[in-house]
């Protein structure tokens, strides 16, 4: 099994890995956090993502509802260090639940970005994969390259879940505090639920 | 004074209200189905709807979830409703208290449906709430006051019609609303 240990390599591009997720994720619902999700909605302008923001380390939880009540996609979760560690419980939660369309996507670097870039407690040494291996996930691996996840993606994304993928990458160009706005929350929840509900979403 | 309620009372009541909202789902949503149970029920363990939760265990028509955090099953039942499913969260005063930042982050600000059933655990029955000597009774009415969230007491078995009303309520605000359970559930 690779560990998600300290980083000894240069880190990915963030923007880089959400385009290459955005290349292969079909139908997916995706759901960003924190310094995803502005690039996020560049990247991918459509209504079957939804952020969390305001609610720090809620993604993995509410794409857990999702992936639940919607077992005919792929959620695609887009979580980040700082916020897994908010709450870090829903890793076992997710791993009980054990959907098998539900992956969960950790973009590491070690700081909270959105709010100055303060280290995490633990900093890089956080092994993520360990947590999510012991907590229950059924695939859990750690990827550092772009041309590899490039490669790995597609059948990470059709594995039997839930999967659990530590991403080493840099900080974002953007954070939600350096730019601001995009669809307001309550927008985004009716936007998806009205794309996933209408007659022949599928 | 308050009585105890029967966990069958509750959980025949959990299944009305879940028909129900499947039959107005299939009335706005033309897909069929994807999921052959009732409905949800996200839970954090309370010590006093523990006969409940029991007796839910048994219970194929309806699927529970157990969470680590009630955060967990906030923002675990707003993914549930953008896919269309019915869901109740059982929780206690404490966990209340523990997730009220989610709450409000999810159910109000995001203007998502939440129903919950809240456990008085250590209520007196011979005192309102409001006057327990247990700060985490006495606080919980008034939480729910300062963030506007409509909620009624289930004081006994002749109160469960509270459950499908304030579910309703919670769809109709597009918000939070709170059933809080008196004495431990029988």
């Amino acid at each position: 099994m690779a560990t998600g240990a300290a980083i000894d390599r240069k880190p990915m591009k963030p923007e880089d890995v959400l385009r290459a997720i955005q290349a292969a994720r079909g139908s997916a619902i995706c759901v960003p956090t924190m310094t995803t999700a502005p690039a996020w909605r560049t990247i991918a302008p459509d209504d079957l993502s939804v952020g969390c923001v305001g609610f720090m380390g809620g993604a993995s939880s509410m794409g857990l509802g999702l992936a639940l009540a919607r077992p005919d996609r792929r959620v695609i979760v887009l979580d980040g260090d700082g916020s897994l560690l908010m709450q870090l419980g829903s890793l076992a939660t997710n791993a009980g639940a054990a959907p098998r369309n539900f992956v969960h996507l950790l973009f590491k670097n070690g700081v909270y970005h959105t709010s100055g870039a303060q280290g995490i407690p633990g900093g890089l040494d956080v092994d993520f994969v360990m947590m999510a291996k012991g907590a229950g996930y059924r695939v859990v691996t750690m990827i550092d390259d772009l041309a590899d996840f490039k490669r790995r993606l597609p059948e990470l994304l059709k594995a039997d879940g839930p999967v659990f993928v530590e991403l080493h990458t840099g900080l974002a160009e953007q954070t939600p505090m350096t730019a601001r706005g995009g669809v307001p929350f309550p927008q985004q929840v009716e936007n998806l639920r009205s794309a996933l509900l209408k007659p022949h979403a599928r | 004074m308050p009585e105890s309620i029967p966990a069958t009372l509750v959980i025949d009541t959990l299944k009305d209200l879940f028909r129900e909202a499947r039959a107005a789902h299939a009335k706005e949503v033309a897909e069929p189905p994807l999921h052959s149970h009732l409905g949800w029920i996200l839970s954090v363990p309370d010590t006093h709807q523990k006969t409940v939760l029991a007796a839910l265990d048994k219970e194929e028509s309806i699927r529970v979830v157990t969470c680590a955090t009630e955060d967990e099953a906030t923002a675990i039942a707003a993914g549930l409703y953008m896919g269309g499913e019915p869901v109740v969260l059982m929780i206690q005063h404490a966990g209340l208290y523990a997730s009220i930042n989610t709450l409000r982050g999810v159910a109000m600000d995001g203007r998502v449906p939440m129903f919950y059933l809240i456990g008085l655990l250590s209520r007196e029955k011979d005192k309102d709430p409001r006057e327990s000597r247990h700060s985490m009774v006495r606080y919980c009415e008034p939480l729910l006051d300062t963030f506007g969230v409509p909620h009624a007491r289930l004081e006994g078995p002749n109160d469960v019609h509270l459950i499908p009303e304030y579910y309703r309520l919670s769809r109709e605000r597009r918000g939070p609303a709170a059933v809080l359970v008196g004495l431990e559930t029988s």
